[in-house]
């Protein structure tokens, strides 16, 4: 009989235990795998690491045309594209991916190569 | 090769399965691989006190083997389910499930072996 | 006096996960029940010949959601007796420390839904408030809840700071004296004594013919733990295996509240121990060969076979989880059972039917 006077009193003068959502969210940490957003399109190099890489076969890179595709359904955030990428340009978003009714494709283009510029051989009298 | 294999025949299973059971031995499961020459192999492993005892027996498909689970009964579902995804036949399991163990109506027969699957074209009018 | 059937279908509140049971009544006495399971078949066994044999790891982790880290524990394990990988000692004993993990959180999971089935839902959701503080701590560590797809071939891929090490020491002292405040309840209530106590009752020799592993043969008195064989780093951790011998649901509830005990401490040792060094050994080819691996699970003893023929994809991978082998003791706790107990004895097996069937 005694406890119950001892939770009682604990019961009514402790906080809550729940968080007030949607007005108080929690904050996460930084290394969560949320979903992949994009890259940063003038730093890839469209070498294909990342589309060879993938388990869920999410990613395509077309190197001619400089493209990256990919689609935001098929991935499985495994984070292995983010750790294979030789120019770390993959970018991994904190939040988890929400629903919606259609698939969400997301393309990044690059701008073309820039053409070799011809050096002209200089002889130098000596 | 696994380590503790031994390689038996049909004929046998039943008396070396007694035997076995005989020792103390706790049955673990079966496994079942297909080879590139279209013969299956089938594999029976025991356990006791951490030791492990594989049996191996390579068959065509068509054959009908003696079920074991007369002897061990836990090996009845594992019986069913090879029946219905290799298409080995099992002939005296305790429990019958008739096709519909793991397998849906609409599935493919046999789906882990190597299938051949004509697709025909359809005359377009 | 007639027969009823009743079908104790699919879908059920008190089932993690549908499975069905016809049950033939006469009068609130089960006389016989044969349970069908494929609803979830999802072909994972064949879609394993088919990829990469690196990108299985990602394939075989999902094959269930309670147990997840063990799959790619015990796969990485075959590939790497088959190509005779050695991994280094930082690796094996963080990879102790996530399997312990996993396993509080799969029998937590477990305590919840086992009060949930006789209607204590208030205990349910204490015991499901502290199994989200597990949940925190390997989202704060490794990057998601669930599927923490921290092992590779050749060690770990994430590594722990002295930082994380702490949190995770704080983690699990708050675990334990929240479970030091439910203990009483499961284990001295009154209610909760009579809906427990000769429920579902195993003997030993029972258990030991038709093959139950896990738990539920440990609460049999049969003494069998994988751990003891000194796979990853358990040769190294002193811990002794959890017996009860009463063979009824109390007793198997027992079992797995101690075995969270015990995991905290194998947790606070593997951290003490933690030697220096690399995570990972690079390797180069492909693997040729067979193996079959077996560990310790939070349900029981899981089987892997994997064949491989030199070339990248494999020939044949097979699982056998510990589910699967406690099956057929529901056909022998189930006859002569009242309708009233049919979910406490499906909940004490610890099913978990996507393991089942793949």
């Amino acid at each position: 009989m005694f406890d119950m006077i001892g939770n009682i009193f604990k019961n009514l003068t402790s906080k809550p235990a729940t968080r007030a959502y949607p007005f108080k969210t929690r904050k996460l940490n930084d290394n969560v795998r949320g979903h992949i957003s994009g890259i940063d399109a003038e730093a890839c190099i469209y070498c294909g690491i990342c589309d060879k890489k993938c388990p869920s076969d999410a990613i395509k890179v077309d190197k001619a045309n400089r493209t990256w595709i990919i689609e935001t359904y098929r991935c499985i955030v495994c984070g292995e594209c983010v750790t294979v990428c030789p120019k770390q340009c993959i970018n991994m978003e904190k939040e988890h991916m929400t629903s919606s009714t259609k698939q969400d494709i997301i393309v990044c283009k690059g701008s073309p190569k820039a053409p070799k510029v011809e050096t002209e051989k200089v002889s130098v009298n000596a | 090769m696994l380590s503790n294999e031994k390689i038996i025949s049909t004929e046998t299973i039943l008396n070396e399965v007694h035997q076995i059971k005989d020792d103390g031995y706790r049955f673990v499961s079966m496994t079942t691989v297909e080879n590139p020459d279209l013969t299956i192999d089938l594999y029976y492993h025991f356990d006791r006190e951490y030791q492990l005892v594989n049996l191996k027996l390579t068959i065509n498909k068509e054959f009908e083997l003696p079920s074991i689970s007369k002897i061990f009964l836990a090996a009845v579902f594992v019986e069913n389910e090879i029946q219905e995804l290799f298409g080995v036949r099992f002939d005296g399991k305790a429990i019958n499930y008739g096709g519909h163990f793991i397998l849906s109506d609409a599935d493919l027969e046999n789906p882990m072996c190597r299938n051949q699957i004509v697709i025909e074209q359809m005359e377009d009018k | 006096m007639g027969k009823t059937i009743i079908p104790f279908g699919p879908q059920h509140p008190v089932l993690p996960e549908p499975l069905q049971l016809k049950l033939v009544m006469r009068d609130e006495k089960v006389i016989e029940a044969v349970p069908a399971i494929g609803y979830v078949h999802r072909g994972l066994e064949k879609l394993a010949e088919q990829k990469d044999f690196m990108k299985n790891i990602y394939l075989v982790e999902r094959v269930c959601g309670i147990c997840s880290n063990m799959h790619a524990l015990s796969y990485c394990m075959a590939i790497e007796e088959i190509m005779g990988i050695g991994i280094p000692d930082r690796a094996r004993f963080l990879r102790v420390i996530w399997a312990e993990l996993h396993r509080i959180h799969s029998h937590l999971l477990w305590l919840g839904l086992l009060a949930d089935s006789f209607g204590f839902e208030s205990l349910f959701m204490q015991v499901w408030r502290s199994r989200e503080k597990i949940m925190d701590i390997m989202e704060a560590t490794a990057g998601h809840r669930i599927f923490i797809s921290t092992n590779t071939i050749g060690g770990t891929h994430k590594d722990l700071t002295k930082e994380q090490q702490k949190d995770v020491l704080n983690t699990v002292a708050l675990v334990w004296d929240d479970m030091k405040a439910v203990e009483k309840v499961f284990f001295n209530d009154y209610t909760v004594q009579h809906r427990l106590k000769g429920v579902g009752v195993l003997p030993k020799d029972v258990a030991y013919e038709l093959g139950t592993v896990g738990p539920m043969a440990r609460a049999s008195g049969i003494i069998f733990d994988h751990r003891t064989r000194g796979y990853a780093a358990y040769g190294e951790l002193e811990f002794e295996p959890v017996v009860e011998t009463d063979g009824d649901s109390l007793a198997r509830t027992k079992v797995r509240l101690r075995e969270v005990y015990q995991s905290i401490n194998l947790i606070r040792e593997a951290i003490g121990k933690l030697p220096e060094g690399e995570i990972f050994t690079p390797f180069k080819g492909n693997p040729n060969g067979e193996a079959v691996i077996r560990i310790e699970q939070p349900r029981g003893e899981v089987m892997y076979y994997v064949r491989a023929n030199g070339t990248k994809q494999l020939d044949r991978l097979r699982l056998r989880t510990p589910t699967f082998a406690n099956l057929p003791s529901l056909l022998h706790m189930l006859p002569g059972s009242s309708l009233a107990d049919v979910p406490v004895l499906i909940l004490t097996i610890d099913p978990c039917i996507s393991c089942t069937e793949r």
